[in-house]
């Protein structure tokens, strides 16, 4: 029987060897939204409003988003969508890759708005080589999307470790760490009534970054109950110390973005939501936690709970893409 | 540690004096302070303690409701200190500055500087008890009067009551009832009432009915400047497009091909956008479009999210204003013609056996731009409803063969407004206009019971304010104006029915719901005929009375002979005034789905079952969580509000059906909106119907809509003679992984390939997902 890390480009949809992945592929389309839905508008005189931490807060973490989700699209491109060999999770992937891209355009509209200086906004684009904490959080993702670069094949058991950890590297610290931590920043300015426009489509990235980590998540189930053996403790030795890199420059990130502190956001809560959010990451990997700490921020408990969006305010995000069925006059509703 | 030393001991003091001073039941002050200190700056003052007390008070909520009152009650304590510090202590100092600063109506100045003793004399600040949160906030931050430069607040909260209320009174002995109501949260008056009372423009109203334009360029754009004159002002607009000519019709001036309708609410579309109400809210208008018209598959395209951008409309809702006939030839599955209006130009104005006759004799003349068959054009509308939540069924013929407007000459209900509870005539030259007001019923409940007595007066309280509002209203366009004084329709509403239902441990789709639900709408209906009548005998009728059905005798419940009323003698009472004095009022009651007042309230919305017992709410303030208070009641005297419970709430989406060990009359009644069958939804609205002489904002819920499930609903709907319906509530397909829950607790649920293969195969009928 093959397996999903089997070396080729299988193309047999039926019968369906993962069929979970497929209906993730049918949920994510369901979900699809646009930029042109989220209302930006009230944003600008917000950012009038910020303090001057405040808005260095901002203007950083735009600039991270500007090219965090081209580097996991990349990534996608460059390793995954050649490794995994079933074609109905390169279908999801092909997804995925079209929502990064929806996120891309989001961010640049987003920048586009908030920076109407042309000079700013290419420092901005720039941020990727010019600031230290973007830097070493790009680099920390180019070292992992390289360090499988020269594989075409995965012949061995190393090839195939190597290629899990790329895997839990983006779904674990990537997408499940940095954007987290920098939805976070969102949501926070959100509680205070702060950046709404941001705060709706960064909802919606959020609900698509949720699923892409989940997919890359039910890979490595999917590997582990095929091949057991590969997740051994030396594995277990490289997953924590590479959250253990990804929390340091997290954290980097966090100093700089939060100065001396800001009202109801700084360093030190920040770290424990990191940490928090890292164990979260290890129980999902089915090991232990590494920090043991608490989440200090009551607004991303806001996060896990449904919206009912007054149509006078807010557009509602809740509404699926495509339904099916005939006319019926009899069933139950 | 090194907080508490470097932290200005006065400030920290205040602060833990503050909160011990409101000293509230489970709640934990110096929890507080202790999040306080976490999460401020080196340099803070007294002004950011009490904002990080406030939101670290809000945060708790979610774990223990009673947070809420304590943010609540900082929240109006810092308003206190900021009105304090500008001099205003009493309401005639918050009137004499809001109206030194250009805010208020001199009139309005003048009678509360004339009356400054007896009406300060009526203030208590112990009504702010009566906030939650998520109210509160909402008021400061958006109703409040505050200075136009220093963006300080100009009011308490009790202040602003007592404006609203001395704004829509001629005497300070009506102002003290009204501001009695309202300080209770027992009567609130909607959005634009509360922002305008007592201001330089008083556009009081929420809702405006613009007839359709006529097929002409001239007077299209004329709607354009109508539309946007009335949106500026706080008003929702409602808006047919089916006078309009559709796509290939000819254009006789220049002998071009016509676009359609489409680019025309492409227009529409901007301009509504671009109308900010004040500051305070963006713009909102709702299309209507006869099913008739042969751009209505466009029309029902016009918010996908796909395709091409220059025929998408985002900011419009759009509504299906559905004769009959389409719904009889749906359940006969025969074909349906689509028409354009410039060849049929009369269907607009028909309705019932002559829209009929006029309909299949245009039919037989070949007249039709296009047949198709009428299944496939409702599907289009019910996929339309599962993927925007938008095109609302409305329904021309019961609108028509209801309305007290309609009848005797009155004229013809041409579409309803932007939320779909009002239906008014209106023409070339006359907007409809409602001025709404909804009543808390969850503040007429009484050891146990509905007090009758009290809902009874408060109605009469309400509909004399509400009347009142008409004559000092200032209408932004003259073809508001004059609908408004000859027809003078209200729209009194009510709110916290799920509220009520839950103090009185009634499931929703029980038989002494629907009994209480239809009892309370024949109480709020004999209650406002009676005061419309009284205030007829005092002030005279509405000049348009005579066109009504009431002077013909015949009233709403009329129209339903399988009403039963519960006060036979009472309405024979009513019909014997009216027939005396007549009506002051061609319309009462009307419900509207008060989202804005419902949270200032605290209570539930209008006749709304709760969505999740544990929801957010996303507002222009932030977001805020809501917990129903009845379900943490009930689990509080079971001792299971705990952590656990708590994320298995969560966990579930805000639902308790999987909560284990929880008694199944709790679970029963605890349901939420998509938990619970939508026909007991439509069965309540059907059973008050015949009390609604507008109509109401009904929400359906389908967790998975299909289309086969969606077209039974709404055939269910229109056959139980509901006039109108709202928005069809749909749940994201996928969702945002829970950051909060503990991620070990989420069991990985093992593939059940027997499911998946289901699914797979045959997803339409397979229930496991559903």
């Amino acid at each position: 029987m093959t397996m999903l890390l089997d070396s080729g480009m299988d193309l047999t949809l039926r019968p369906m060897r993962y069929p979970e992945f497929y209906e993730r592929f049918r949920a994510a389309i369901r979900n699809t939204w646009t930029v042109e839905e989220v209302d930006l508008a009230s944003d600008v005189p917000d950012l009038a409003k910020l303090s001057p931490g405040e808005r260095h807060l901002v203007h950083r973490l735009v600039a991270f988003f500007a090219t965090g989700d081209s580097i996991v699209a990349n990534n996608l491109v460059l390793n995954l969508y050649q490794h995994v060999n079933a074609p109905e999770a390169r279908l999801y992937l092909s997804r995925q890759l079209f929502e990064e891209a929806v996120h891309v355009q989001f961010y640049l509209t987003l920048l586009d708005t908030y920076l109407p200086d042309h000079e700013e906004r290419v420092k901005a684009f720039a941020a990727v080589e010019h600031i230290p904490s973007i830097r070493d959080k790009a680099e920390f993702c180019f070292r992992w999307i390289d360090s499988i670069g020269s594989l075409h094949r995965l012949e061995t058991r190393a090839d195939r470790r190597a290629f899990l950890l790329n895997l839990i590297c983006f779904a674990a610290c990537v997408e499940g760490l940095f954007f987290y931590g920098a939805f976070a920043y969102v949501y926070w300015l959100r509680s205070r009534g702060l950046l709404s426009g941001l705060a709706t489509g960064t909802n919606w990235v959020f609900r698509d970054e949720s699923m892409h980590m989940e997919f890359a998540f039910s890979v490595v189930d999917t590997v582990r109950a095929e091949e057991p053996s590969l997740f051994d403790s030396t594995m277990e030795t490289e997953v924590r110390t590479m959250l253990d890199e990804a929390v340091a420059a997290e954290l980097a990130f966090a100093r700089d973005l939060c100065g001396e502190g800001l009202p109801g956001m700084n360093t030190a809560d920040m770290r424990r939501y990191l940490e928090y959010v890292a164990d979260a990451r290890l129980a999902r990997l089915g090991l232990p936690p590494a920090y043991g700490s608490a989440n200090p921020f009551p607004f991303m408990e806001l996060q896990d709970v449904q919206e009912l969006t007054n149509f006078f305010e807010r557009r509602v995000s809740a509404y699926q893409v495509a339904v099916g069925g005939t006319v019926a006059l009899d069933e139950a509703f | 540690m090194t907080a508490s030393s470097t932290l200005a001991p006065p400030a920290v003091d205040q602060l833990r004096e503050l909160l011990h001073r409101h000293d509230l039941p489970d709640t934990d002050p110096e929890r507080i302070l202790a999040l306080v200190e976490s999460g401020r700056t080196a340099r803070a003052d007294a002004a950011e303690l009490t904002g990080l007390a406030i939101s670290a008070a809000a945060g708790l909520i979610a774990e223990e409701p009673a947070y809420a009152k304590l943010a609540a009650r900082l929240l109006a304590a810092r308003t206190a200190d900021e009105t304090r510090e500008q001099g205003i202590l009493r309401f005639s100092d918050s009137v004499a500055a809001a109206y030194a600063e250009g805010l208020l109506d001199p009139d309005f100045a003048g009678f509360v500087a004339a009356h400054a003793d007896a009406l300060d004399g009526l203030v208590d600040h112990a009504h702010d008890a009566a906030f939650e949160y998520f109210g509160l906030r909402t008021l400061t931050d958006r109703y409040l009067l505050r200075h136009p430069e220093t963006r300080a607040v100009l009011e308490r909260p009790q202040h602003f009551w007592l404006r609203v209320a001395t704004g829509l009174s001629d005497t300070v002995a009506e102002a003290a009832a009204l501001y009695r109501r309202m300080s209770r949260l027992a009567y609130l008056p909607s959005s634009p009432t509360l922002f305008n009372a007592g201001a330089r423009h008083q556009q009081l109203s929420s809702c405006f009915l613009v007839d359709s334009p006529r097929d002409e360029l001239d007077s299209i754009y004329q709607r354009y400047t109508q539309i946007a004159r009335l949106s500026k002002f706080a008003g929702g607009i409602g808006v047919s497009w089916s006078r309009v000519r559709s796509r290939g019709s000819l254009i006789r001036g220049t002998n071009g091909r016509s676009n359609g309708i489409v680019p025309w609410l492409r227009t529409l579309d901007a301009s509504v956008a671009a109308v900010n109400q004040g500051g305070r809210r963006k713009g909102a208008a709702c299309v209507y479009l006869d099913t008739w018209h042969a751009d209505v598959e466009e029309f029902l395209e016009l918010k996908d999210n796909t395709g091409d951008e220059a025929r998408r409309t985002h900011n419009l809702n759009l509504a299906n204003w559905v004769p009959d006939e389409f719904m009889r030839r749906v359940e006969a599955d025969a074909q349906w013609s689509l028409f354009d209006p410039k060849e049929v130009p009369e269907l607009v104005d028909l309705w019932g056996e002559e829209f009929d006759t006029a309909y299949r004799a245009a039919e037989a003349a070949g007249r039709a731009v296009r047949t198709l068959p009428a299944r496939s054009l409702y599907a289009r509308m019910m996929r339309t409803l599962a993927q925007t939540g938008n095109g609302w069924m409305t329904f021309k013929d019961a609108a028509n063969r209801t309305c007290n407007q309609v009848g005797n000459g009155g004229g013809v209900v041409h579409h309803s407004n932007l939320c779909t509870e009002i239906l008014e005539v209106t023409s070339d030259d006359e907007t409809a206009v409602c001025t709404l007001g909804s009543i808390n019923l969850a503040a007429h409940v009484r050891d146990g019971e509905v007090d009758f007595a009290t809902l009874g007066e408060t109605v009469r309280i309400a509909v004399g304010a509400l009347d009142r509002a008409i004559d000092r209203n200032w209408f932004p366009t003259e073809e508001a104006g004059t609908a408004h004084r000859r027809w003078r329709p209200l729209g009194l509403g009510v709110m916290g029915l799920a509220d009520v239902f839950a103090a009185l441990r009634l499931p929703f789709d029980s038989a002494a719901a629907l009994a209480l639900s239809t009892r309370i709408a024949e109480e709020v209906a004999l209650a406002a005929y009676d005061a419309s009548a009284d205030l007829a005998a005092a002030k005279g009728a509405h000049p348009a009375y005579p066109l009504t059905r009431a002077a013909g005798g015949v009233l709403h419940p009329d129209h339903w002979p399988d009403a039963r009323p519960t006060r036979p003698e009472a309405w024979a009472a009513l019909r014997e005034k009216v027939a005396r004095h007549g009506l002051r009022n061609s319309l009462l009651v009307a419900i509207a789905p008060t989202a804005t007042i419902a949270s200032i309230a605290g209570c539930a919305e209008c006749v709304e079952p709760l969505v999740s017992n544990l929801f957010k709410r996303e507002t222009l303030s932030g977001e805020f969580l809501q917990v129903s208070r009845h379900l943490v009641a009930d689990l509080k005297r079971l001792g299971r509000w705990d952590a656990p419970t708590r994320e298995a709430i969560k966990r579930a989406d805000g639902s308790v059906q999987e909560l284990d060990n929880l008694p199944a009359e709790l679970k029963a009644l605890h349901r939420t909106a998509w938990e619970l069958p939508q026909k007991a939804l439509i069965d309540l609205a059907a059973a008050r119907a015949p009390y609604v002489d507008q109509s109401q904002s009904l929400n359906l819920f389908q967790a998975s809509p299909t289309i086969g499930r969606l077209s039974s609903m709404y055939a269910y709907a229109w056959r139980a003679g509901l006039k109108t319906t709202y928005y069809l509530r749909s749940r994201p397909a996928t969702r945002i992984a829970q950051t909060t829950v503990s991620s070990n607790l989420i069991a990985l649920a093992p593939a059940d390939d027997s499911a998946v293969a289901c699914s797979l195969e045959n997803p339409e009928v397979c229930e496991a997902c559903q």
